[in-house]
């Protein structure tokens, strides 16, 4: 059967190619609302400059603590920051009430996931980035091995990212999300934060890339089996 | 939905796992208080009877909750919802045994209750998992959605369950490597103390099982009071 939605690819012999344009669509989309509404985003940019602003003040004026504390700072900044983000990436949809037409829409459901899954990510790393140069200029974070460290964001980010995006779907019709959110994140993402956290204190100190590999194996792990348990449970848990 | 009758008593079956699990306690405990001292640790090597089965059964009661998860997203019954939270409630409380009675131990041997190295880590990440779990089921009231969302806690945080174990593996950790190692099947520990351990391990196994039985139950009374 064919459905005629405009601009869609159809769902009658769809293949890897249509679900790919899916995803894009609706990352592309989601971005272009989110980059056009500004208020979410320099909300977050504001939040990333006021927590290191505060923990720079708190740590005191001193080098070597601040050069110590830089990469758990800058993570869990990042934490937090992901946060407030990952809420936006479904809350319009249910204001809308669009979410539904999305589950509508034939065939699989993942590619919902994804796209929003992408969407968090277009968002998430360059304010990565512009947090990691905040951290370098107020805590002497050492930005000499930018590519490993570029790496390390994008993998942390991930990892982040895909459960963060997965428990913002579930929660989105349910009102005290906000609150909820970060409390069932944060401990299913420790992993990940130690990881990443261990892996840019190792940059930092300029320890050799083969210690710090492990580091970034272990996260690979995580970001794979968080991504693909994710990407198989939310069409259940959408469903109905 | 398939209808069952539902009983207002724990079964026969419920009744024989608490009850052996509770006579044969004291037994255990006396096994355990009379196995020979270790050559390193002295009597303190007798915290072990109680924290591994604790650690052991923690970990089950998760695997077990991950399990009946599953089985409930594809299922879409409830009563499976049931034996996932009642198992992740014996889980905590064996898991919370385990790092109470590891921080005594931690205390004279390391000198301290608790340090930042892997094994303990990941350990109290697991609890905090499942602490979120609790919490988010008291958060939600709808049903349906409470029981999707703990499903998904009771799946994605199982992930961590592993990595606890092998952590003194991956990581060589402060913490000892496994006596009973169960990736390679190899045990390296006296036969009298191992007779102990293994004793005790099915004292705690027969609680556990009657515990998430009548728990169940519970739970199946709670929500048809909740219905009605």
């Amino acid at each position: 059967m064919k459905l005629p939605v405009e601009g869609w690819p159809e769902a009658a012999g769809q293949g890897r190619v249509g679900v790919v344009r899916r995803v894009v669509l609706l990352a592309l989309r989601d971005l272009r609302l989110e980059v056009r509404d500004r208020a979410g985003l320099l909300s977050i940019l504001a939040f990333f400059a006021v927590m290191l602003f505060i923990m720079a003040l708190a740590l005191g004026p001193e080098e070597a603590p601040l050069r110590r504390a830089a990469p758990g700072v800058l993570w869990v900044a990042l934490a937090f920051g992901s946060t407030l983000l990952s809420t936006r990436a479904f809350a319009l949809e249910v204001e809308e009430g669009t979410l539904d037409d999305l589950l509508l829409a034939p065939g699989g459901k993942e590619w919902i996931y994804f796209g929003k899954l992408l969407f968090q990510m277009l968002l998430l790393l360059p304010l990565a980035v512009l947090a990691l140069l905040m951290a370098a200029g107020l805590f002497y974070l050492p930005l000499e091995r930018l590519f490993p460290l570029f790496l390390t964001l994008v993998l942390g980010v991930l990892g982040y990212a895909s459960v963060a995006t997965f428990y913002a779907g579930l929660l989105a019709r349910l009102r005290g999300r906000e609150v909820l959110l970060p409390l069932l994140l944060f401990s299913l993402v420790v992993p990940v934060v130690l990881a990443s956290v261990r892996a840019t204190t190792g940059l930092a100190e300029g320890l050799p890339v083969a210690e710090i590999s492990d580091w970034w194996q272990l996260l690979l792990v995580f970001d794979m089996v968080y991504l693909t348990a994710s990407a198989l449970l939310f069409p259940v848990v959408m469903e109905g | 939905m398939l209808k069952v009758a539902q009983p207002d008593r724990p079964d026969a079956l419920t009744w024989v796992f608490l009850g052996l699990g509770l006579l044969l306690l004291p037994v255990g405990l006396y096994l355990a208080l009379s196995a020979p001292p270790d050559v390193n640790q002295g009597y303190l090597v007798r915290i072990m009877y109680l924290h591994v089965p604790g650690a052991w059964l923690g970990y089950l009661a998760f695997f077990v909750t991950f399990l009946y998860s599953l089985l409930y997203l594809f299922r879409q019954d409830p009563r499976y919802d049931r034996v996932a939270s009642s198992s992740a409630e014996i889980g905590l409380v064996f898991m919370g045994l385990a790092l109470v009675t590891g921080m005594l131990w931690a205390r004279p041997t390391w000198g301290v209750y608790w340090t930042w190295e892997p094994r303990l880590t990941t350990t109290a990440i697991l609890f905090a998992v499942y602490v979120g779990y609790f919490l988010l089921r008291g958060a939600i009231e709808d049903p349906e959605l409470r029981r999707k969302a703990a499903a998904a806690v009771g799946i994605l945080g199982f992930i961590n369950v592993p990595i606890s174990y092998m952590s003194v593996k991956w990581w060589r950790s402060l913490h000892q490597t496994q006596s009973i190692d169960l990736t390679t099947g190899k045990i390296h520990m006296d036969p009298a103390m191992l007779q102990a351990l293994l004793f005790n391990l099915l004292v705690f196994t027969l609680l556990y099982l009657g515990f998430v039985r009548f728990r169940s139950l519970l739970a199946a009374l709670e929500a048809r009071k909740e219905e009605a």
